[in-house]
């Protein structure tokens, strides 16, 4: 096989930089994935659509802050910080629109205040004389035009004005407010992992069995066989599904799952290859020198089925990434974990749908169909380089 | 009854041409047993192929075949298929596979028969059962599939099944080929009864010269394309011109 | 019909099912704790779940629990859900006549159309059709196909509201029968087409496969040598000759179309067995899932029997013994 060629086909390229995304970025990436980073269902930042802000920041002093602003109102008005004063003063701060001012706290009595307003809470809607029904952010972000905040009577103030807008992060933030960017990138881990070892494993256990049928033979074939007929006329999903929902929805778990209910095929193929193989003229001569049966079979037999292994894994990764995806999908995951399929499940679960936030389905769907066609792929080329009979066979006169 | 004029046929496989048939010229008169002899690959099969009309689109023919005056070759299609099974059957070499799996052999005939013949259900199935006894089968036969038949009894099938819509010429391609020696005779007898009771031209194709010559009234010998030799079998075996017709004989003696 | 061949297919039909039945009673029974214990329901108190484990025989022993449960499932006498405590047969049979009309018609669908496309594929060599059969046969092979559902959904029910986001049927119901049955469809419509968009590339390439080995075969060329129209020898004799191997995806795609249903059915919030299996496995409602199961699995048993006995009917070298001289 040549050695060049295969690492320069394109899946290879693109299955080699996705692996170092999966392994460098949770490296790069600051802070949890699992954090919240801005607004629910926010917008890409690169979404230019009716006048949608994006996140913005303030940090500041007691000087107070002032800026322009153009947009929609943003999503959240949060206010966090201290300040320190004199406990006699009244500290007053105040928020100024356009339009008017609205006194946010007025405090006094402490030297030190610890403040965190939010404007979705009650409390903080009834104190401006806001309804309680709707959103603050609109009364506090009335129009375009100049708005400042301004701190009277503190000595010193170190406050964050967060204001997560709707557009936030390259692909948007899920219900919760987070990056989905993020969370894509977490998510190739598991998609990979998932679906190397499921197959992996389901592949030497289809090597296992498919040895022990072609040569052995006998009872133990009949037996294997009759198994691998039943397991294959039981509905997949449905198994799997009874499986995770009773032994657990771990990581490990649901790959040992996947594992069992895949090696039927490889099985079969290997025992085809391994009844061929026992009857050619070399084992036979093998056999007259007076070689062991363990000999020919692990020094002999086993290597021919090498090539077929490596293709069937290869062809056999993108049903473990699809099974863990539906699984997952269909809420049979681990909820902390993050995987493509279970971004998928939330967005199904949590309003995705209603809120029209497509960047919620789009990018861990393409991930896994771009997974799958990798695989599919590299599979292909490799059966190919076994048998190349196939490659070029597929044009019939 | 049949005429071959300078009859070419070229087959183009991957860039190259591989020529079956160079120029070859004869004629079958009405109610002979015509043998044609070669060896795999002197063009035997694509002749009558040719004059079935069912040459590849790949292939690249020129010249004429006259069946009772008309050219074969440049019929259109609708012509062509009017002519096939009512004009000129085939009974295919015995290891073809020839019948349909799945269909029974009543069918196979009863098909042609309404198709050709117009015939209704009724009839057609008399005339099926005829068509079986005529050739030594048992009429329950009609209701077996192809694979519960033997070699022998597929090809006796073939047979009823090649002269049910009456032709008036038959081709025969090798239909002793897979038959072992006692079947092979029964067939061979049994095609010199059905000639010699319908007054069909037969074209008998082998490439056992002693076979045709014990049948046929007149034999052609091919080689490599070309047509080296004609003549009635006395004439060939005894007095042989070509090198190859030469080979051929001594071969046998 | 030849009575062993039928007789050994029977055979191998429940011996299927009897690994099925073993294989539910097994998982249900030797996870860690027992069923009862891990009820989430907090309605439930200590005393109530003893009552419920001596209903459902779980003190007793294990054999004797085995004998119980073959005779429950052969009954169809599932017990009540843990989650609704209504009789788990009551809720399946509610919900079984929604996901067998998901699964048949969008297994006609697929079926029919793949069909038609893939002789279409095979008679036109080296055209569009044929190029776009051997496409799509590749890539609807592997692909997500809840991802295809849920984009088709967000497109079809929320970018462009043509379609409802969720259910089977409307709420409230509107009157009239032919507005209900009016209503159903538009409800099934997206489901059932993109089920069938997913399966009709498998079929079409494969029988796009059969059908070009077949027209090179001998007897098709013998077909028309006999003067039969085209007409007669595509549809009489070579397409008549794959019906057996149709047969047989018939039944292997059975398995998937059960997990394609049940993937549906979570996508567009149908309420189906397929749901109700979900619902039971999350919410550990073991009557309600081994039931489910038992009911899926049955299904796919059956069907596959009825394609062997079809295949049987329609390929008589497979029944009649060969070598009747």
């Amino acid at each position: 096989m040549n050695i060049k060629m295969f690492l320069g086909r394109r899946s290879i390229i693109a299955f080699i930089f996705i692996c170092l995304t999966g392994i460098l970025g949770p490296v790069l990436i600051q802070g949890n994935p699992q954090d919240t980073a801005g607004a629910p269902f926010a917008y890409p930042i690169w979404w230019n659509s009716r006048n949608l802000p994006a996140s913005a920041d303030f940090a500041f002093n007691e000087k107070g802050c002032g800026f322009e602003w153009s947009k929609l109102p943003p999503a959240v008005f949060s206010l966090m910080g201290t300040i320190h004063a004199d406990p006699k003063a009244n500290v007053k701060i105040i928020w100024r629109t356009p339009r008017r001012k609205y006194i946010l706290a007025s405090l006094t009595g402490q030297s030190v205040y610890w403040l965190n307003l939010d404007g979705r809470d009650m409390i903080f809607k009834q104190f401006l004389g806001l309804p309680l029904i709707g959103k603050s952010v609109d009364f506090l972000f009335p129009s375009k035009g100049r708005y400042s905040l301004e701190i009277d009577g503190a000595k010193y103030a170190d406050l964050k004005l967060s204001l997560p807008g709707q557009r936030h992060g390259l692909l948007g933030t899920d219900q919760r407010g987070r990056d989905v960017f993020v969370l894509l990138v977490y998510g190739i881990r598991t998609s990979l992992i998932v679906g190397i070892s499921a197959t992996v494993i389901a592949s030497f256990l289809g090597m296992g069995f498919g040895l022990a049928a072609g040569y052995i033979g006998g009872w133990t074939d009949t037996l294997i066989m009759r198994a691998v007929d039943v397991l294959l006329s039981i509905p997949t999903l449905p198994i799997l599904m009874v499986l995770a929902g009773i032994w657990g929805k771990g990581l490990w778990q649901i790959v040992l799952i996947l594992s069992i209910f895949s090696w039927m095929g490889t099985s079969r193929s290997v025992r085809s290859l391994i009844l061929t193989v026992r009857e050619s003229p070399w084992i036979e001569g093998l056999k007259a020198l007076g070689a062991k049966r363990s000999y020919i079979l692990w020094r002999h037999l086993v290597p021919e089925t090498a090539p077929i292994l490596l293709a069937n894994i290869a062809l056999g990764v993108p049903g473990a990434i699809l099974s863990e995806a539906g699984l997952a999908f269909l809420g049979l995951s681990d909820p902390r974990l993050i995987s493509w399929g279970r971004m998928l499940h939330e967005a199904h679960s949590f309003g995705a749908f209603t809120e029209g936030a497509w960047w919620l389905l789009l990018p861990p769907g393409l991930g896994i169909v771009l997974l799958c066609l990798i695989f599919m792929d590299i599979g292909r080329y490799l059966e190919e380089q076994i048998d190349p009979r196939l490659g070029g066979g597929g044009r019939d006169a | 009854m049949l005429d071959v004029r300078d009859l070419t046929v070229r087959y183009k496989s991957r860039g190259n041409y591989i020529d079956a048939v160079r120029g070859v010229s004869f004629t079958i008169a009405k109610g002979t047993f015509a043998g044609l002899v070669g060896e795999s690959g002197s063009g035997k099969s694509s002749i009558v192929t040719a004059a079935l009309g069912l040459l590849p689109e790949s292939a690249e023919v020129s010249g004429k075949i006259e069946f009772d005056g008309t050219d074969i070759l440049s019929m259109n299609e609708e012509e062509k298929r009017s002519l096939r099974w009512r004009k000129i059957s085939l009974v295919p070499q015995g290891a073809f596979n020839s019948f349909t799996p799945v269909i029974t052999i009543g069918h196979h005939i009863a098909e042609v028969l309404k198709l050709h013949m117009n015939m209704d259900a009724k009839y057609a199935e008399e005339r099926t059962e005829r068509l079986l006894e005529e050739v030594g089968l048992p009429a329950s036969v009609k209701k077996r599939y192809p694979h519960e038949l033997s070699g022998g009894q597929k090809q006796r099938a073939a047979i009823a099944l090649a002269l049910a819509c009456d032709p008036s010429m038959l081709f025969a391609d090798e239909p002793t080929t897979a038959l072992d020696v006692m079947t092979q005779a029964g067939i061979l007898k049994l095609l010199k009864e059905m000639q010699e009771a319908k007054r069909l031209t037969v074209l008998f194709v082998t490439h056992d010269l002693q076979m045709a010559a014990t049948i046929c009234d007149r034999l052609l010998v091919m080689k490599d394309g070309f047509l080296v030799e004609e003549g009635s079998p006395h004439e060939i075996i005894t007095n042989p011109k070509h090198s190859h017709t030469k080979d051929l004989v001594n071969a046998i003696l | 019909m030849n009575k062993s061949w039928l007789l050994r297919r029977i055979f191998s039909s429940l011996a299927v099912l009897a690994a099925v039945l073993v294989l539910n009673f097994l998982l249900f029974r030797i996870m860690p704790g027992d069923a009862v214990s891990t009820i989430i329901d907090p309605n439930f108190s200590p005393e109530a779940k003893n009552r419920l484990r001596a209903l459902y025989g779980l003190d007793r022993p294990l054999i004797e629990q085995f004998f119980i449960y073959i005779k429950q499932m052969l009954t169809f006498r599932f017990g009540l859900s843990f989650l609704s405590r209504k009789p788990v047969w009551d809720e399946l049979m509610s919900r079984l006549p929604g996901t067998l009309a998901l699964m048949s018609s969008s297994m006609l669908l697929s079926s029919v159309i793949g069909i038609w496309l893939g002789v279409k594929a095979s008679l036109n060599r080296g055209r569009w059709i044929e190029r776009m059969v051997l496409r799509a046969g590749a890539v609807t092979a592997s692909f997500p196909g809840f991802f295809v559902q849920l984009v088709l959904l967000m497109l079809l029910a929320r970018t462009f509201p043509l379609f409802p986001l969720r259910g089977s049927m409307s709420i409230p119901q509107p009157a009239g029968t032919s507005a209900i049955i009016f209503d159903y469809i538009w409800h099934m419509t997206l489901p059932v087409i993109t089920l069938t968009l997913m399966g009709f590339g498998g079929w079409a390439l494969y029988v796009r496969n059969l059908m070009v080995r077949t027209m090179g075969e001998d007897f098709v060329l013998m077909a028309r040598a006999r003067g039969l129209t085209e007409r007669q020898v595509v549809y009489g004799h070579a397409f008549r000759t794959i019906l057996p191997p149709i047969i047989t995806i018939m039944l292997m795609s059975v398995p998937g179309l059960v997990s394609g249903a049940v993937i549906t059915e979570s996508v567009f919030s149908l309420n189906g067995v397929g749901t109700f299996l979900l619902a039971a496995v999350s919410g550990h409602d073991y009557p309600s899932a081994g039931a489910a199961f038992y009911l899926l699995a049955l299904i796919t048993v059956i069907c596959n029997f009825l394609a062997d006995v079809a295949y049987g009917i329609v390929d008589p070298r497979v029944r009649i013994e060969a070598g009747n001289k």
